[in-house]
This record gives structure tokens, C-alpha cells and sequence, in this order.
């Protein structure tokens, strides 16, 4: 038995903790004054940090101190959360997935930028009018301080670098540093990681008293500090003892933070908040499992359900009733554990809508908008590979609300609407679908400017009659834009193909609707699973294939004459409009007789057709999907393939493809004329 | 580590940060345990920390009082200088210090 590499199970946890920082911060962001989440933020921060240590992440855990440190003022309640402090801890956040990615990478010059405006943050935290006043002070003449400071032997174990603080101090006016050594035992008493230095620094400002404090602001709790005023014998001693019910709070956390890494994985999580507590305490009932043993269990689930096949096929040609029996009660109990196989692969879409939150913070920053995210139907449940890949197609469709839909807070007020913008995000089963709708309550789809766009990209005829969803579905054409400037967000084309390819890839479909001035939406219908499909079984020549039975519309007879009629020409007339086929015997090239009646299954993706000449229609067939193999990667007419009842193979087509070449090729017959 | 009868040099060209800190210590103690002379050779170019410092500056009170002999193999420069620099050891400094990291007086 293989035992998991533990720096492999830190960052899978460390992640896990950071969405959980990060979900706190989103949450204290909108109530500043819940104390629940800024304990939660703490011990998520505080654990990362033990954790980070414990594992060789230093960088990780000298960086997170420092937030760690910021949310200790803000608990101990002397300094309030903002809103620049929660914006300052979310950037910190990316950081620190950055330092757990690539540890051993340049971090140095975006961390210091990250700390400085922490820093700030925590200031103007502490006294909004902290610069002002730092101005009407007035302290023209030069006061001379003596510093002698000393940092807990741990200190650097638990991130905090001396270097940086000293820096600091230099930054405040002339200084002189001067190390103290007096402490350091010889190499065979050492222990290396402990600190054994302190310093003494002479500085000469005309800085605020209240400058130095803030150097240590971090640290405060843990040092000692004694600061002393030259030129005037009065002695000021700030000796920062450590707090006793600071440190027996932290000790208290520390308990929680430090041991659990490495034998309960699913420990991080229980010393982030109360909520998430509550929560730990049911997941203990559960087991984590790797995904690739998932997919591996699904594997053999696949290969049972294709032996149970030829099983049902002898014992139905046999007359031996005593197999019959057998064979049905294998066929019951593969059924069952198939689709007990599918429920273990579901996961609730809030994996997927968490980081929407985020992005949408994000997003309001640099647009300069307000934007209210409003999720709904996080527990609907979707097979883990379709959550996967609906990740970037939502990115893109939620950016482009933010960007194009909704207005800034100036144009909202001026046409009378709520300055905050909104966008509803919700999903919810429906008929072996999830539906997930994309919605905003902004200035809606212009369709004006969609249709003169796409006549002047040549994406349709000028004066085109088109029906409103066509028109509409318009915007997922590649090269398709109408924002006038390309911007961060949105604007250069790509995007919205991009989503359209990859839910027509999950063989879904994009809804969309917009009504001036109110806002547009835009549903994405995709299957529940993608392991399993119903399909449709052909024959093309000797080889047999699976057409996904979602994307048939119809099967017709393609007679001899009709055949004869087509040729050159590739379009079937069907009712009143003509529709492009493809000869797959011609594609693939059998090298065998036709069939005397072709048979043409017509397939479509939205609003466009083809139809798909075949042999021969064998009938519905329940598909357990495999990937096909490396080598296969370049080929895009199929997306798959499964194992028949009798053991034979046949290849999954893949329909966006051929609905695509389909309509490439009328294309191109239309502009031959 | 190289060494000839009596002096080891130790090369390091790897990180010397808190993180690989403990396995340069055990290192050093072995060699100042087994030589009379002890080289620390650390090329500019090296991410250097407090603890490096410490570490030697520790050795150098081993080696004195167990009559060895440590040095640096060239005056100290880039990382290694900055973080003298930056954490105060070069301030007010003595002779024996700026002969060892700097080696100033050598001739």
C-alpha cells in the first residue's frame, strides 16, 4: 500500500484552507463587524502558517505571519476590519498559493509590495486620520531614540525575518545598527533555526514616536522593546511582554493548528471558524478520496456493465433458464452499483460557485462598479468532471457581465436603478440536466449593435432575417465582440466562443435572453454526467459507432434517387430548408458496398444541423464513455469510445465537431455558388 | 567537503536559509569535530539569511575555544555582505570580526 507524499497532502489542504480564508474574508467583507469571521480568518491564517513551517514552506510561513499578525489586532480588537484591510489579506491570499505552487520562486519584490500595503491598511485601520495627524504633529527637530529590541528564539521558525524590521527602521531617518551577540551559545549547543541575536539601534528622526511602534506592529505582542530618548534623561520603557491571555489564546491555537496536518487531513478546516467547525464535525463522518481513484472505481464499474452485456447476450440466445436467472440478477446488481457509482462521482456546485465570489470582488475593483453576487442552488449536485470543465466557460460569462452588462453606479443612478449591480448566479436539476443560469440586472444585450457587428465581421449577411435566439446566439461566434475598447475584462473576441465550444463539448446547450435596460441571462444546459451517455449505435462500413442521442433531432432514408440527386451537392431537403449531410463512409473510408437504403441521422448543436449518413441504425445503446488514447488526442471527429456487449469497440463521434464541419462545408458550397 | 590532512573545505552552493540551515550546522560540526581547519567557501551569488550568520558566528566561538582554526575561504560579498551589512554586524566592528568576514588586515 502507497502512503501519500506529504507535501503533496499539505497543499491539497493548504488549499482547502485558503478557500476557506478567502470565503471568510468575502464574508467579513460584507458584515465588518462579525467578530465569527475575523476568528475564523485568524486560526485559517494561523494554521497555514504552523502548517507552511512545519513543512519546509518558510517563505509561506514569514508571509502569512505578517496577515496572521493583522488579524490578531483586528480579534484583540485593536484595530477595526475595513474594507482596504480585507482587500489587502484577499491579494495577500494569491500570494500565498503563489509560495505554496513554487516555493523556491522570486517572491521577494511582490511580497515586500503586498506587506507594505498591508501595512497601510492595518494604519489606516488603526487611525484613519493616522497621516493626517502624523502631518500636524509638529516635529521639526530631530529626536534621537535608542533601541534595544529582541525577538522570541522562535521567531523565524514562525516567519518573523529581523532584516526586514531593521530596514524598516532605516527607512524612518539616519540609523545605526548594531547587532548583539552576547546570547549565541557555541555550534555544539546551537540550534540553528532558534534566535539567539538582538540589536541595538540608535535612530535619529523626526518621525512620530508612533512610527517606530508601527514597525513592530506585527510582533508587538511577542518582543521585548526598549526604547529610550537621548539628549533628554527622560527614559520612555514600552517592555511589550507578551499578553497572558494572548498567549494563552494562542497557545490554544496553536494546539488546534499545529499537529493536525499530519494525521487528520481533514483538520485545517476545524480551526477556522465556528460555521466551518460545525460543518468538520459532520465531514468526519465522510472519506476522502483521491479523484483518480474515483475515475479508476468508475473504470471497473464500466468494464462490469460491458461483461454483464455479453452475459445478457448468451444467456439470451441459450436456453438455459437456471443462466437467465444469473444473468438478470447481474444485470439488477450492475445497474444498482452504476448508478450508486454516478451518486459517489456527484459534487454540489458551491465547489464551483466559491471562487465566483472572489472573482466578482475582483472584478467590482477594477471596473470601478458595484457588484452584489447572489448565488442560489449550491447543493445541486454535478458529476465532478462537468464541474471541472464548467470553470472557465462561467469565468468568461460572468466577466462579461461585469464588464458589458452591468453599468457603473453613475449610469444605474441616472436611469433610476439600485447603484449596486447584481448578478445571480443558480443552478438546479432538471431532467437528467443541470441547468446553470448566468444572470444580471444590467443595461441588457444590444441588439442593434450584435446584428451591425456581425454584419460588418461578415459572421451573417447584411439584412439576414433572424429569429431573436439566433440573433442573440450570435455573440458566441469566434471573433464575435461589441465592447468599443479591449479592456482586462472582455472585448477582444475570444471568450464567449470559448464557452460555446466547451459546453457544446459537454454536449449542453447555451439558452440566452436579454431585455433592454433590465438585463440579460444566459442558462447552460449540460448533461449531469459525462461517464455514461445514451447513444444511438450505427454501423458505417464493418465499423460501428455511437452518436450521443442527445443531439439527434431525427433519422431519415436516404433513398438510391435521393442519393444519386445529392451527389456534389451534400444537402437534404428537409422540410422546406436544407440541411448539409456528411458521408461518413467517405470520411472514414471504409472501402466497402454501400447499403442499399442510407440511412441519415440528423444531429444538431442549437440552432445548427447536419446530417450524418450511415449504413445501418442498430439501435439505442446505454455508452460507458473511455477516453481514447494519447495518440488519439489529434483526432477530432470522435470524443470517445466504449466497449460493446460482444466485446467489439466502437468510437463516440463527436458532434460539435461534425455539426461544425457540417456547416463549414455549406459555407463553402454557398460561396462557390 | 574537501580536505587535505588538516583543513576541510566546506562549498556551499545551495541555499543558506532557515530551511536548509540544520543540515549546513550538522556539516560544520562534523568537520570542525574532525579537522584542526576548518573553510567555509560561499559563492556571492547564495540566498543567505540570519541563520547562516548565526551559524558561523556560533562556529567561530566552537573553534575558539576548542583551539580550530575557521575561516572564510574569501571575504565576504553580495548576499552574504548585504546581510552583514543589514543586520548590524558590520557596525562598530572589531578587528578579529572584520578579519574574519572581511578579511581586512590579511595580507
Amino acid at each position: 500500500m502507497s502512503f501519500p507524499d506529504p507535501i503533496a497532502v499539505f497543499r491539497t489542504e493548504a488549499a482547502e484552507l485558503l478557500e476557506q480564508i478567502e470565503t471568510g474574508l468575502l464574508d467579513l467583507n460584507h458584515d465588518l463587524a462579525n467578530k465569527d469571521q475575523v476568528d475564523a480568518v485568524f486560526r485559517g491564517l494561523h494554521t497555514l502558517k504552523g502548517s507552511g513551517a512545519m513543512f519546509g514552506f518558510e517563505a509561506l510561513a514569514a508571509f502569512t505571519h505578517h496577515c496572521e499578525s493583522a488579524f490578531d489586532q483586528v480579534r484583540k480588537g485593536m484595530v477595526p476590519a475595513t474594507h482596504d484591510l480585507v482587500s489587502a489579506v484577499l491579494n495577500a491570499t494569491d500570494h500565498m498559493r503563489a509560495l505554496i505552487e513554487v516555493p523556491a520562486g522570486d517572491h521577494d519584490a511582490s511580497s515586500e509590495n503586498l506587506l507594505s500595503a498591508l501595512r497601510l491598511a492595518v494604519e489606516h485601520a488603526g487611525n484613519p486620520d493616522a497621516k493626517a495627524a502624523a502631518k500636524s504633529e509638529t516635529k521639526p527637530d530631530l529626536t534621537h531614540y535608542r533601541l534595544h529590541f529582541s525577538l522570541p528564539r522562535n521567531a523565524m521558525v514562525n516567519g518573523t525575518n529581523p532584516l526586514p524590521l531593521l530596514d524598516e527602521l532605516r527607512d524612518l531617518g539616519e540609523c545605526i545598527v548594531e547587532v548583539d551577540k552576547h546570547e549565541l551559545p557555541a555550534l555544539d549547543d546551537l540550534n540553528p533555526r532558534d534566535l539567539y541575536l538582538s540589536w541595538t539601534v540608535d535612530l535619529k528622526t523626526t518621525q512620530p514616536r508612533s512610527a517606530i511602534d508601527d514597525v513592530f506592529i506585527f510582533v508587538m505582542d511577542e518582543m521585548e522593546l526598549r526604547l529610550e530618548v537621548m539628549g533628554d534623561e527622560k527614559v520612555a520603557v514600552k517592555t511589550a511582554e507578551p499578553i497572558p491571555e494572548a498567549q494563552s489564546s494562542q497557545a490554544k491555537t496553536a494546539e488546534v493548528a499545529s499537529a493536525p496536518l499530519r494525521q487528520d487531513h481533514a483538520a485545517p478546516a476545524k480551526a477556522v471558524s465556528q460555521p466551518i467547525e460545525a460543518k468538520q464535525t459532520k465531514s468526519n463522518e465522510n472519506v476522502r478520496v483521491p479523484a483518480e481513484r474515483l475515475d479508476e472505481l468508475m473504470d471497473r464499474v464500466g468494464e462490469l456493465v460491458i461483461a454483464q452485456s455479453r452475459l445478457s447476450q448468451l444467456a439470451g440466445s441459450s436456453g438455459d433458464l437456471q443462466l437467465r436467472a444469473v444473468s438478470e440478477d447481474v444485470e439488477r446488481l450492475s445497474g444498482e452499483l452504476r448508478d450508486t457509482m454516478m451518486v459517489l462521482r456527484m459534487v454540489p456546485v458551491a465547489q464551483l460557485f466559491g471562487r465566483f465570489r472572489r472573482l466578482v470582488h475582483d472584478l467590482a475593483i477594477e471596473t470601478g462598479k458595484t457588484i452584489e453576487l447572489i448565488t442560489e442552488g449550491e447543493t445541486t449536485e454535478v458529476d465532478k468532471s462537468v464541474v471541472e470543465r464548467l470553470a472557465d466557460p462561467l469565468v468568461h460569462l460572468v466577466r462579461n457581465s461585469c464588464d458589458h452588462g452591468l453599468e457603473t453606479p453613475e449610469e444605474r443612478r441616472a436611469v433610476g436603478k439600485d447603484p449596486v449591480g447584481r448578478i445571480y448566479l443558480s443552478a438546479r436539476q432538471a431532467a437528467g440536466e443541470v441547468i446553470i443560469t448566468i444572470k444580471d440586472d444590467g443595461r441588457g444585450i444590444n441588439r442593434e449593435r450584435v446584428r451591425a457587428k456581425a454584419e460588418a465581421s461578415g459572421i451573417i449577411a447584411a439584412n439576414t432575417v433572424l429569429a431573436d435566439q439566433d440573433l442573440l446566439q450570435l455573440i458566441f461566434q469566434p471573433g464575435f465582440s461589441t465592447a468599443q475598447q479591449v479592456t482586462n475584462l472582455s472585448g477582444r473576441g475570444v471568450g464567449m466562443d470559448v464557452v460555446k465550444r466547451t459546453i457544446d463539448a459537454l454536449r449542453g446547450s447555451i439558452d440566452v435572453t436579454s431585455h433592454n435596460g433590465s438585463g440579460s441571462e444566459i442558462s447552460l444546459a449540460i448533461p449531469l454526467t459525462l461517464a455514461i451517455i445514451d447513444g444511438l449505435l450505427v454501423r458505417i462500413g464493418v465499423g460501428r459507432y455511437v452518436i450521443p442521442l442527445s443531439a439527434v433531432e431525427e433519422c431519415l432514408e436516404l433513398s438510391p434517387e435521393e442519393d444519386m440527386r445529392s451527389r456534389g451537392r451534400s444537402f437534404i431537403s428537409l422540410r422546406d430548408s436544407l440541411v448539409p449531410f456528411i458521408r461518413l463512409r467517405d470520411l472514414f473510408n471504409t472501402n466497402t458496398t454501400p447499403d442499399p437504403f442510407q440511412k441519415v441521422v440528423v444531429i444538431s448543436t442549437g440552432a445548427e444541423r447536419v446530417g450524418l449518413v450511415v449504413d445501418q441504425i442498430i439501435g439505442d445503446h446505454q455508452t460507458v464513455i473511455k477516453g481514447m488514447s494519447k495518440l488519439h488526442h489529434d483526432v477530432a471527429t470522435f470524443s470517445g469510445a466504449t466497449i460493446l456487449g460482444d466485446g467489439g469497440v466502437a468510437l463516440i463521434l463527436d458532434v460539435g465537431h461534425l455539426v461544425a464541419a457540417g456547416q463549414h462545408q455549406e459555407a463553402q458550397l454557398r460561396a462557390a455558388g | 567537503m574537501s580536505s587535505n590532512e588538516t583543513v576541510a573545505v566546506l562549498s556551499w552552493d545551495e541555499s543558506l536559509t532557515l530551511r536548509t540551515i540544520s543540515n549546513h550546522c550538522d556539516e560544520l560540526l562534523l568537520a570542525l569535530n574532525e579537522k584542526s581547519a576548518v573553510a567555509i567557501d560561499i559563492s556571492d551569488d547564495q540566498p543567505v539569511d540570519l541563520t547562516l550568520i548565526q551559524l558561523i558566528e556560533s562556529a567561530r566561538i566552537f573553534a575558539s575555544t576548542s583551539g580550530k582554526k575557521l575561516t572564510l575561504l574569501k571575504p565576504a560579498a553580495g548576499h552574504l555582505r548585504d546581510v552583514l551589512e543589514r543586520g548590524g554586524f558590520l557596525q562598530n566592528i572589531s578587528p578579529e570580526d572584520s578579519n574574519f568576514w572581511l578579511h581586512d588586515g590579511v595580507k
